[in-house]
């Protein structure tokens, strides 16, 4: 049993847990191993589970069906305020009758801790608020509620912190830069962080491993790099950052590489980087691992080529420009081009070809749903 | 003063009840504005009350001019549920032919609910001999006494109220009214004892029995001072139609107080003494005879009202013209109409009080011989005799008298 | 901090921002305006009737005058001599405004809290438990509080279940008595407590409970540090709407109680109707509106100001 004074930097272990509303799964026989001490990101789209399973964990809902073990202890059956958890919430839930300074000691007057109101002003050194202890909520800009949430919670040395969206209500300028400041007080005070979000910038940014989950399921989980490098499914692709994804049937496989139809062209994906490596398959490509081929370009080594296309879009937006280009049999493609030498070098309506690296594509299912996991314009913000 | 239910009403025990509440409620909601708001309480009064500070009865205009030939209206204001009234037809069938006899409309209001509450809403006006919008006021003996007595009224002229003889004998004088100059009686009642027959089998015979023991806590009074105290003083001997003074007064008053204090007297209350008895919470009281022929109308004869040994009170409310009426002469035909027996009697059998002209016995024996024997309706000359009329209190006395009772009455 | 914005505290929260303070400045010469109507309301049957009432207090009987006729002068005994006479009906006023609105608080508020916060995300159940607490004001104050009596009369059930298991002697009596009084003072006014504390109570964000509950308060201690700070507003609004009333209320005292149990509206109706004591009335009408706002400012301020439990 966790005791209130179970140390910092717990491991946090979801072993099969189901949560159902009126009988609908809102999260999904889940199960994963947040490690002591890491900074791990729930992200997904609004509606996948990830805040049921964060107040699962917080002990607000209780499971269905399975186990939540902190450091080993068995939680499952009990109450928020029996966990070693504590939570920033989304709109930071700061008490509007207390001042700042009694905010933060809120948690450790209730576990009777020695010099509550001290170790209070430590916390609020630590987010740089010192000053403000003795104002009220409603007094503070939102960036500074969200820093006394943060420290309201992170006072208690907890076994596990649970963040809840807590950037959403900031401005993105703010957002970016409350960003590095999680990282740096989750670096500096050890805590194993659970931080859920939408935003797949933010759980990059911050996170060691990501969980990206969908409809009440992890479809993915690992480090950024990985996740964006290899996505396992065409959500994965398509949410964390975009993704070009072309049906094809696998017609050679057996070695390290598998041979892919694709609207008539013959495309090959190292077989560790194929989901399937037969049958029906979607090939897939980040947009900035495309090249553009103008008309007698040479194709460089180690090269799956399709196209030739017409160029229908292009969008400049400083660092890189953006194209959209009409493949017939394959549909259209987003290709991203750095803006090495200034300017856009192709032009709207040009015939051009699409390079991409064998060791850059990657093989999914071909069940999956090209469309899956695309951001909404309204989300992506 | 509360007016018992006619039996105009309808016949539902449960329908009767409510009506019955809520005339009750008339009376006290206008107060409970008073109460929600001390502060802000009764306004309209107090700033009469205020007007009372100056002259009284002195700016008074000349006698005023009476316009009846021309104007073919009388105005009257009266209590509520005392007059005879048709539900069907919702009119007042004995106004109606008093218009079809003479041509003359009869604007007539429920205004009055409370002595005292419309004193104070007209006296600014009577002091000053204006028209307070009404040719005839019904108001109970003491108050009568008091708007003759500062000359808010317009003296009869008997001649256009052949009927007034008609008047009992037994309220033909009044101290308040000496030879009936200005006032005719409306409707009188008993101030007497009442009591639970099942629960108090040997009755009550005097005021002092409602003293014993076995009724400790069980006993009410009216708030109405001329009966309670009147009732008292009877008991011990005093005539209330007659010389007393303060003796004999606060000789009754140490009895009430005694009693009250000792727990005898369970609560002193206006109108609403009769759903105690209902309830059961009072097995005996002091009360006013028409509540109890209501109540065993409505509730079955368990109640039974006597005047005491000693002698019971005799109120009456009175038809008066109130000085600013310009309709003088139409209000005199009024009154004469009502003091015909025939009219008489048909009010007398929806009222239920008791009928103060002679030969309305009579009348009533054609149509309801039943009410007609009903001695608190029809009293014989025996009872008459044995209820006393309290006598007019001058305005020294009266407030200091109030003053006292309202003491020991916990107010 | 003022009655007003006592009554009008809301539970913090989103403070003015910069940029919808300045549309706002600009409209308060207008918003001025709006005022208007309610100011000479005010002044039509507030100050107007004060002064008179003032004024009044202060009368003089005439020397041989006719009842209930006074000449003016600057007579302060009044005050006094009314004091002297009436303090024991202005204490028990209090007294049992006091006990009644604790009564109150103490049934209204977890009756709000249950139709607030349990029922939450029921607006059926909410809306009928809504409805049972505002249901009795569908019949008239009068004829519940007769009823009531019926209920408590000597003979009912209720005295006789009451007598049975010994909480009563076996003369002893619920009507006419200062608990009934209080008992109707308590069963009158309780939507008026119940209605704010619930409307306070719907407001509070649910959220702030998890957040005690998250930071290590258990149930009873989420309560008290958390939901029942927050509700001061509704508390402070309810107590006052019971209060205030409760101490001029007579109707109670007249229906439920005795002569021993006379409330000081009595004592005013009875001075203005009964003996036409215009001054007394009046002087007893002012001490009560005076009492009545220091003890709400004092109230009110302790409210507002203390650090909250």
């Amino acid at each position: 049993m966790a005791g209130p004074d179970a140390r910092s930097g717990a491991d946090l272990v979801l072993d099969r847990v189901t949560k159902e509303f009126a009988g609908v799964p809102a999260v999904d026989d889940l199960s994963l191993t947040v490690p002591a001490g890491s900074f791990f990101a729930l992200l997904g789209p609004s509606g996948c589970g990830k805040t049921t399973t964060l107040r699962m964990v917080a002990g607000l809902e209780r499971p269905s069906d399975g186990r939540i073990l902190i450091g080993g202890d068995d939680v499952t059956h009990t109450r928020a305020h029996q966990r070693p958890v504590n939570t920033v919430f989304q709109s930071y839930a700061l008490f509007p009758h207390l001042t700042v300074l009694e905010n933060v000691a809120f948690g450790l007057r209730r576990r009777r801790e020695p010099d509550p109101l001290g170790r209070a002003r430590q916390a609020l050194e630590l987010v740089e608020l010192p000053h403000l202890a003795e104002r009220r909520p409603n007094q503070l800009s939102g960036g500074q509620q969200q820093r006394v949430a943060l420290a309201r919670a992170v006072v208690n040395n907890p076994a596990v912190l649970l963040l809840d969206e807590p950037l959403g209500a900031l401005d993105l300028k703010l957002r970016r830069q409350m960003q590095v400041e999680l990282k740096r007080i989750q670096t500096e005070v050890g805590l194993t962080f659970v931080h859920v979000t939408h935003d797949q910038e933010e759980a990059m940014t911050m996170a060691d491993t990501v969980a990206v989950m969908n409809a009440g399921r992890i479809e993915q989980l690992g480090s950024p790099a990985e996740l964006y490098e290899m996505p396992r499914t065409a959500f994965v692709a398509n949410f964390l950052g975009q993704s070009n994804l072309l049906r094809g049937t696998v017609v050679e496989n057996g070695g390290a590489l598998v041979g892919v139809d694709v609207g008539g062209a013959r495309v090959r994906v190292p077989a560790e980087r194929a989901v399937r490596t037969s049958g029906d398959v979607l090939v897939g490509v980040r947009p900035e691992k495309l090249h553009l081929l103008r008309d007698g370009e040479a194709v460089p080594d180690d090269c799956n080529v399709v196209g030739p296309g017409r160029v229908t879009d292009v969008s400049f937006t400083g660092v890189s420009t953006q194209y959209q280009v009409e493949v017939p049999a394959l549909g259209t493609l987003g290709v991203f081009v750095q803006n090495l030498l200034g300017g856009a070098a192709v032009g709207l309506g040009e015939q051009v070809r699409l390079a991409c690296a064998v060791r850059h594509t990657f093989a999914l299912d071909g069940d999956d749903d090209v469309a899956s996991g695309v951001v909404a314009l309204d989300e992506s913000a | 003063m509360t007016r018992p239910l006619p039996r105009g009403v309808p016949a539902d025990p449960v329908v009767r009840a409510l009506v019955r509440a809520q005339l009750a409620s008339r009376s006290v909601s206008r107060r409970s504005v008073l109460a929600a708001g001390a502060g802000s309480a009764g306004v309209a009064a107090l700033l009469a009350a205020c007007g009372t500070g100056g002259t009284p009865g002195g700016q008074r205009s000349g006698p005023v001019e009476d316009r009846s030939a021309d104007e073919k209206q009388v105005r009257w204001a009266n209590w509520t549920l005392y007059l005879d009234y048709d539900d069907e037809s919702q009119t007042y069938p004995t106004l109606e032919r008093f218009t079809e006899q003479t041509g003359i409309e009869v604007d007539y209001a429920e205004d009055i609910d409370d002595n005292d509450a419309y004193y104070g809403k007209v006296q600014g006006q009577l002091a000053n001999g204006q028209d307070i919008g009404q040719d005839i006021i019904t108001l109970t003996d003491w108050m009568a006494g008091r708007v003759i007595r500062l000359g808010y009224t317009q003296p009869l002229d008997k001649a256009n109220i052949p009927n007034a003889s008609n008047l009992l004998p037994s309220l033909q004088d009044v101290s308040f009214d000496p030879g009936r100059e200005h006032s005719l009686t409306w409707q009188s009642g008993f101030g007497g004892v009442a009591w639970n027959k099942a629960q108090v089998p040997n009755g009550i015979r005097t005021v002092s029995d409602l003293w014993a023991p076995e009724l400790a806590g069980r006993v009410e009074v009216l708030s109405e001072m001329r009966d309670t105290v009147g009732l008292i003083m009877l008991e011990q001997g005093v005539d209330v139609a007659g010389e007393w003074g303060d003796d004999e007064f606060f000789a009754a008053l140490e009895v009430l107080e005694q009693q009250i204090s000792s727990g005898q007297i369970r609560q002193v209350k206006g109108n609403s003494y009769a759903e105690d008895l209902v309830s059961g919470d009072a097995l005996a009281v002091i009360g006013w005879s028409g509540d109890i022929t209501v109540l065993n109308f409505e509730n079955g004869e368990n109640w039974e009202f006597a005047l005491p040994e000693a002698g019971g009170t005799l109120w009456s409310d009175n038809l008066m013209i109130p000085v600013g009426s310009p309709h003088k002469a139409n209000a005199e035909a009024l009154i004469d109409y009502y003091y015909d027996p025939e009219v008489a009697a048909e009010v007398a059998a929806y009222v239920n009080y008791i009928c103060p002209v002679e030969g309305a016995r009579e009348a009533m024996d054609a149509f309801d011989p039943s009410l007609a024997e009903n001695p608190l309706i029809f009293p014989d000359d025996a009872t008459l005799a044995r209820s006393h009329v309290f006598r007019a209190l001058s305005a020294e006395e009266e407030t200091r008298y109030n003053d006292e009772f309202q003491s020991v009455i916990g107010n | 901090m003022s009655i007003v914005s006592a009554l009008g505290h809301g539970q913090g929260g989103g403070g003015t921002s910069p940029a919808v303070a300045a549309p706002r400045r600009r409209a308060r010469g207008g918003a001025y305006l709006l005022l208007a109507p309610g100011i000479a309301y005010l002044g039509l049957f507030f100050v107007i009737p004060v002064v008179a009432l003032l004024v009044t207090s202060l009368y003089v009987p005439v020397p041989g005058g006719e009842v209930g006729q006074f000449a003016p002068a600057f007579e302060w005994r009044n005050y006094t001599a009314a004091l002297a006479t009436y303090w024991p009906q202005l204490v028990r006023s209090f007294a049992y405004a006091f006990v009644a609105t604790v009564a109150a608080l103490a049934i209204g508020y977890p009756m709000a809290y249950v139709i607030a916060v349990r029922a939450r995300g029921r607006p059926f159940l909410q809306g009928l438990l809504l409805v049972l607490v505002i249901a009795p004001f569908f019949t008239s104050f009068i004829l519940r509080t007769i009823a009531w009596k019926q209920i408590l009369a000597d003979e009912s059930f209720v005295v006789s279940a009451i007598r049975a298991v010994g909480l009563l002697p076996p003369d002893g009596r619920l009507t006419a008595t200062g608990f009934a009084v209080v008992a109707g003072l308590t069963y009158n006014f309780l939507p008026f407590m119940t209605l704010p504390i619930y409307a306070n109570l719907e407001r509070l964000d649910p959220r702030m409970l998890e957040a005690g509950a998250d930071l290590y308060a258990d149930g009873p201690t989420t309560f008290r540090r958390v939901t029942l700070p927050l509700s001061l507003p509704g508390v402070v609004s309810g107590t006052l709407l019971t209060f205030i009333p409760a101490s001029g209320d007579f109707v109670n005292s007249v229906l439920l109680g005795n002569t021993s149990t006379t409330m000081i509206g009595q004592v005013v109706d009875s001075r203005f109707f009964k003996v036409s004591d215009y001054p007394t009335a009046a002087a007893l009408s002012v001490v009560l509106m005076v009492a009545i706002l220091v003890l709400v400012i004092a109230y009110v301020r302790r409210a507002g100001t203390e650090e909250l439990l």
